[in-house]
């Protein structure tokens, strides 16, 4: 490629088919071996999908699938429906947003328009840390200080809030990378404009990044809906509806899964596990795929 | 401005979310009446209402499902939740005051200071076991064309410890004339999670074979072989490998089709049944004081027909001290759960009913509770 251009022709045509050839060769073993890594990469997601779905689909057209809860129904009974933990899981989640996001955005606007120095390397740090904690130690930790120090009971809100610290340190990074995406230029014109700074970004920065940080609640969003282990610590199951997060048992889809696992034996919770895995899995995807289409549609126009 | 792009998606979400918290039904008469219901005639006459929360063992998972089912379908107002979290875990959640009773396959321990806590619990009134469910634990394999396996609690406690470790030994080919055991390795499964059904088969194992099972009866498996979570883990293990065996709960062994071995106390091999281990659930001594209902098995039992291996799950309850409310719902869900009814109708599932004088007692308990 870059070949010196004032060298004979004829040897550096020698020169670069020589070559060619032995590089044309590791570039075939190259796209040879990239694809297969892609192959195995894709290979067990395709046959996670397709298990969940051959195994699960059946009972997703059930009449009662959608509508009716688990009361009255063992694992030995046909029946029924995941209506409670979907409602459970949703509820959780709305929570756990309504908690995070301005919290999130907060932290976020802080570190991108206002912070500088030592304090601020200081948050980016301590995000970085929240970033890489385990869900069950921040289910632990919660559990500490709600039940232990507190003495209050195990309540889907103190799910909500294990939850909370999963999802902060997601919407912190994304929300900060869309508001560095905006121009600096914007800002300046405000400033120019004799427009005070909370203003511009209230009126500017926020709006223009929109898109990208709903998608990003999205995405943590769709990420916390699956937690099992704040679920397993802090939020025990029940079979029936429940609407209230802070009082009684709030089921969720994780552990409405967990609990006919125990009889796989059994044919109606075997059928069971699987149509929540899918219903789990369809209502994440379905988020995914909003925040998608929302970064996509939702762009500002130049 | 901006905003008004995504009026129509907010909008479709707020309409789809009320739509779907709006046509939500706990009621599932119409499609309860499935594979195997086992309500023989319950029309229990008292029903509170209100919610009560339960965790412990998981040994009495399926029992108290059913019977919570049942409960339920008939009361409309009420809820019980239990949750299979295992008897350790139930009796530290109930300690803590998060459930409001637990389900426990030992009863509690004074040596490691649970009968204080659960006092603690009950505003200063004593804790009281009371026996519920009974179940035998199956000594279950998995064996090409062995349709028949007898056992003594000598040989089962040697294969568990690994000293037996071909199907072909000499030990079980003693036992077991005519019939073909393969020449190959033992594997034997035992539950990785702390469990009561484990402290239960080491407590017959020691009682019955104490030369060959020197160790204290605990929670955790000192034995040999391969730990797999829960009882649902054990049994699909022995159901997917060839030539492996475990100890679970008969409810188990029957639902996944596994063998279940005949146990020779001394007195010939007998076959596990609802007949044969309502036997020695009739043999076991009350040990416990006033209205704590402590039972007291014997492993050793020579009894013609009886087979040994049981369990029995308590449910661990405050005597006093709880909310009156709650109060009137659990002596409700109780009373049901201990009547002949309620008991008769879990042998289908693989557990044994009380016997009659162990059930009177418990009723009499509960209606003491205040």
């Amino acid at each position: 490629m870059a070949v010196v251009t004032s060298s004979p022709p004829a040897p550096t045509k020698r020169l670069l088919e020589s070559e060619s050839a032995g590089r044309r060769a590791r570039n075939r073993l190259a796209t040879v071996l990239m694809a297969a890594c892609l192959l195995i990469a894709m290979l067990p997601l395709i046959w996670i999908l397709w298990t969940v779905v051959s195994r699960g689909a059946g009972l997703l057209g059930d009449s009662t699938w959608w509508t009716n809860s688990q009361r009255g129904i063992t694992s030995r009974r046909v029946g029924g429906g995941a209506y409670h933990a979907i409602v459970g899981t949703l509820v959780m989640a709305l929570m756990t947003a309504v908690i995070s996001v301005p919290i999130a955005i907060g932290t976020a606007i802080y570190l991108v328009e206002y912070g500088r120095g030592r304090f601020a390397k200081l948050v980016t740090f301590m995000v970085d840390v929240l970033t890489g904690i385990p869900s069950i130690v921040a289910a632990l930790f919660i559990y500490a200080l709600w039940v232990t120090a507190f003495g209050f009971q195990r309540v889907s809100f103190a799910v909500s809030l294990a939850l909370v610290l999963l999802m902060v340190p997601v919407v912190v990074r994304s929300t900060e990378e869309m508001l560095r995406l905006v121009p600096r230029d914007l800002r300046e014109a405000s400033y120019a404009l004799g427009v005070p700074r909370w203003k511009t970004i209230v009126k500017v920065v926020l709006p223009t990044a929109f898109s990208g940080i709903v998608t990003g609640i999205m995405l943590g969003l769709a990420r916390v809906m699956g937690e099992t282990a704040p679920l397993l610590i802090l939020g025990p199951y029940t079979s029936s509806i429940n609407l209230n997060p802070f009082d009684g048992n709030m089921a969720a889809l994780p552990t409405f899964i967990n609990q006919d696992r125990n009889n796989q034996a059994l044919d109606p919770a075997f059928d069971r596990v699987w149509a929540a895995a899918l219903t789990l899995i369809l209502i994440v995807m379905v988020l995914s795929v909003l925040g998608r289409l929302l970064s996509r549609f939702g762009t500002v126009k130049k | 401005m901006k905003l008004t792009r995504f009026s129509p998606v907010v909008a479709a979400l707020a309409v789809g979310s009320l739509l779907l918290t709006a046509c939500g039904s706990d009621n599932n008469s119409t499609t309860g009446s499935g594979t195997d219901k086992t309500t023989g005639a319950s029309t229990a006459a008292a029903c509170a209402s209100g919610t009560l929360n339960a965790e412990g063992s998981s040994a009495q998972q399926n029992a108290i499902d059913e019977v919570i089912a049942n409960f339920t379908s008939d009361c409309a107002d009420a809820t019980i939740n239990y949750n299979p979290t295992g008897s350790g875990a139930g009796i530290e959640q109930f300690t803590a005051g998060q459930v409001d009773f637990a389900g426990s396959d030992s009863a509690l321990n004074a040596d490691k200071g649970e009968v204080e806590k659960a006092k603690a619990r009950c505003q200063g009134n004593d804790a009281w076991n009371l026996p519920m469910v009974t179940g035998p634990i199956s000594v279950a394999y998995n064996v090409e064309g062995l349709d028949k396996l007898v056992l003594t609690p000598d040989v089962t406690a040697r294969i568990m410890k690994g000293d037996i470790k071909k199907w072909d030994d000499k030990a079980i080919a003693a036992l077991n004339q005519g019939a073909t055991l393969p020449s190959a390795a033992i594997k034997v499964f035992f539950r990785s999670d702390e469990s009561g059904t484990t402290e239960n088969f080491q407590k017959y194992l020691a009682a019955a074979a104490p030369k060959v099972w020197t160790d204290e009866p605990s929670k955790s498996w000192p034995g040999a072989g391969e730990g797999r979570e829960k009882s649902s883990g054990v049994s699909e293990g022995v159901k997917s490998t060839p030539n492996s065996v475990t100890y679970v709960e008969w409810s188990y062994a029957k639902d996944n089709g596994l063998g279940v071995s005949q146990i020779d106390n001394g007195a010939g091999p007998v076959e596990l049944s609802g007949a044969s281990v309502g036997k020695a659930v009739a043999a076991a001594q009350p040990d416990g004081t006033g209205n704590d209902l402590r039972l007291k098995l014997d492993y050793t039992t020579k009894e013609a027909g009886a087979y040994p291996i049981l369990l029995v799950t308590y449910e661990v309850v405050c005597s006093k001290g709880l909310d009156a409310g709650k109060t009137t719902l659990l002596k409700d869900f109780l009373t049901n759960f201990a009547s002949p009814e309620t008991q008769g109708g879990l042998e289908e599932i693989g557990y044994a009913p009380l016997p009659a004088e162990v059930s009177s007692k418990v009723q009499t308990a509960i209606k003491a509770i205040s």
